[in-house]
């Protein structure tokens, strides 16, 4: 944490050295992560029961769903520059460096991210969900991001699991319009490296920028597309609904494994999930 | 651990500080206080202490602290509801709800278990998600079926009450009021709710008591039957097994394979301890059965099938047969395992 942060003070002040000597380009800017979440590159609409405009998705199995709540959590966030060097954002503050993105609230789909350091950076890496030390319910330590996750229309508390949620979706399926409820956390115990029992939910993304955005005097936008079509026909795993499994949270967490890989990856040779850069706008 | 950390550096820039703006003759006072172990007499013979006991021991002033705690209403939104709501001492610090119900009458997933021989448990609730007892408080703090409540809102309710502010000081050294010093004090007072002083120990340590013809035939019985899971001084073994009991019709009850993710754990539940079993009706995860003699009923006349439904029932066609004689006797032996001190 120490060594973190005094790298980043190294950092910001060799910069403005640099940049004292320089022309008058800020030292940093602002980056701006711009949330698209789409089925098959269609933006989603929500919708109740029965709804007649939100959007539906068939799936590789053929069955017909779509959506009446989606969030899900960032954080962990790191930009990489071109050199490699990798800088974090606020990974061990989720007040300042987490979110919920919420499909029903134009002003969660875009997280700035403020003060990054000026340079080029052609790679990013987040974390879809909260990992292990920081997913605590530690209210004394992040109230912000505590309140606004736990939040009556948010939800994102598991409390059982002293942990927060990281992905949840609510809606509908096939021809009758069975529910489909899918809720991801961790329930992991025991100290990093040395678990004890429970599963990992929490996934790390890498996604390689197709440009670089140039941080200085412009303030980049990273527009991230979100494919909930990987739901159920993802990268890992192609999941039929059926009773088993449509509520994959509770019935047992076997099921919900399924899901995050698709969602987030499975670590190993997946590391974007549903995840992939549409475009950066410098 | 990580927040007392926190706070003692928050105590070395306050003195950092201090210390510049008065100049020369900075003085500070270094106050111990006396705040003794408390001594758990631990009985002979019961299972291996929870490891983490070890890192937070009870105290004289942590257990006073923890017992108040464990009374307080204010721990819930409305301030309506303790943990001892629930965790009733007359019930062995179990419930007589078949589901336990938090504030406004909501109702939860699961029926409150015994609060009894915490120390000696490896794991917390009927799916053993919780290894430290420190990480169980929070739980049923903020959960809406409970007390639907925030650690920040319990910390302002308390913080300014002398009682309270003088407890923290004395259980941990000086420190104010502390989520941690929450957490850690009740888990001090659950740590000595220790009960042993059953007949069945006083006829195990031959202090004079003896079993009664049936109690003692329901012993065998119960070594022949039961004993296969309901093991050692706790009656438990501690292992989750699904033994067909009916099924929790929430969907959000999954068992152990709530916390594995394993399929093979559906349903599974901790093997629970039989001790003060009197007086914790009603029984099963979910208090599906009313006294004992339903337990016993349904054991005997077969449980419901399924995959993973333990060895011991499979192999016996899905039952644990018993005579209405051996019922009684097994009734009459578990009413050895109930212990008038603890619950007074
Ligand atoms: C609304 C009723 C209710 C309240 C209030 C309540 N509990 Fe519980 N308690 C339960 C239930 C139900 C369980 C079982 C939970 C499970 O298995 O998931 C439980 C489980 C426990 C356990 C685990 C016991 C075991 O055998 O492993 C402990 C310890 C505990 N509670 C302590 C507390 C403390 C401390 C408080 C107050 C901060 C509290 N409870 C408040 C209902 C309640
Ligand atoms: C195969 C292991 C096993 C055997 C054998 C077994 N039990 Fe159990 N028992 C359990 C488990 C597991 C539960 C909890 C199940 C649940 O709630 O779904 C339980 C629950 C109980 C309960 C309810 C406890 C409570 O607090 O709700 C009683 C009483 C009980 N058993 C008595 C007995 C008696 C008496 C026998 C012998 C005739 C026996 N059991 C045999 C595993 C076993």
């Amino acid at each position: 944490m120490k060594t973190i942060k005094n790298y980043f003070l190294l950092a910001i002040a060799s910069l403005t050295i640099i940049s004292c000597s320089d022309d008058d380009t800020p030292v940093a800017n602002n980056v701006t992560l711009e949330f698209n979440n789409t089925f098959k590159g269609t933006p989603i609409v929500l919708g109740e029961e029965a709804s007649t405009t939100a959007t539906v998705n068939t799936s590789a199995m053929g069955q017909d769903h779509y959506f009446s709540e989606l969030k899900y959590v960032i954080s962990n966030i790191r930009l990489i520059k071109e050199d490699g060097t990798e800088i974090p954002y606020n990974v061990n503050n989720l007040d300042n460096g987490a979110t919920v993105v919420n499909q029903s609230k134009e002003e969660t789909l875009s997280y700035v991210l403020s003060e990054i350091p000026t340079d080029n950076y052609n790679q990013i890496k987040f974390g879809l969900g909260v990992k292990t030390d920081l997913n605590t319910l530690d209210e004394v330590s992040f109230p912000e991001f505590y309140a606004s996750a736990g939040a009556n229309d948010t939800e994102m508390h598991w409390e059982w699991g002293t942990g927060y949620r990281f992905t949840k979706i609510e809606g509908f399926y096939g021809a009758d319009d069975s529910e489909l409820s899918f809720h991801s956390g961790s329930t992991i115990e025991g100290e990093e490296g040395n678990y004890t029992q429970g599963v990992d939910a929490y996934r790390d993304i890498i996604l390689d920028l197709p440009e670089s955005a140039n941080v200085g005097n412009s303030a980049p936008t990273i527009k991230i597309e979100a494919d909930f079509d990987a739901l159920l026909s993802g990268h890992t795993n192609t999941i039929e609904l059926g009773e088993d499994n449509a509520t994959p949270s509770v019935h047992s967490a076997a099921n919900m494994e399924l899901f995050v890989d698709n969602l987030g990856g499975n670590g190993s040779d997946d590391v974007t999930g549903m995840f992939s850069i549409i475009s950066v706008e410098n | 651990m990580k927040n007392s950390l926190r706070n003692l550096s928050v105590i070395f820039c306050f003195l950092t500080l201090v210390s510049c703006s008065s100049d020369d003759d900075f003085s500070y006072e270094v106050v111990l206080y006396d705040n003794p172990e408390v001594d758990l007499n631990i009985p002979e013979g019961f299972p291996e202490i929870n490891s983490y006991a070890y890192n937070n021991i009870s105290t004289k002033y942590g257990v006073e602290l923890g017992k108040k705690l464990f009374n307080d209403k204010q721990l819930s939104a409305d301030n309506t509801i303790a943990c001892a709501s629930c965790h009733m001492q007359e019930n062995a610090f179990a419930d007589h709800n078949a589901i336990g119900i938090g504030i406004e009458g909501r109702v939860g997933l699961r029926n409150a278990p015994p609060i009894q021989n915490m120390i000696f448990m490896q794991a917390y609730n009927w799916d053993g998600n919780k290894l430290e007892l420190e990480e169980q408080p929070l739980v049923p703090i903020i959960t809406y079926e409970e007390m639907d409540s925030s650690i920040v809102e319990v910390i302002e309710k308390i913080e300014n009450d002398e009682e309270y502010v003088e407890l923290f000081i004395k259980a941990f050294n000086g420190e104010g009021v502390t989520a941690e010093g929450i957490y850690n004090s009740i888990a001090q007072y659950e740590y000595t709710l220790i009960s042993a002083n059953s007949k069945y120990d006083k006829v195990k340590r031959k202090e004079g008591e003896t079993f009664t013809e049936s109690e003692a035939l329901g012993y065998s019985v119960f070594q022949e039957k039961c004993m296969s899971c309901h093991n050692t001084e706790l009656f438990t073994d501690q292992s989750y097994r699904n033994i067909g009991f009916p099924v929790n019709p929430s969907t959000e009850e999954g068992g152990r394979s709530r916390v594995t993710g394993e399929l093979e754990d559906y349903l599974k539940f901790r093997v629970p301890s039989l001790r003060n079993i009197e007086y914790t009706a009603p029984y099963g995860s979910f208090g599906q059965f009313a006294s004992l003699k339903e337990v016993l009923d349904y054991l005997s006349n077969g449980v419901l099938e399924a995959d993973n439904l333990d060895s011991i029932l499979k192999e016996n066609n899905n039952k644990i047969p018993l005579t209405e004689v051996e019922k009684e006797n097994l009734i009459a032996f578990m009413k050895t395992l109930s212990d008038e001190e603890f619950i007074n």
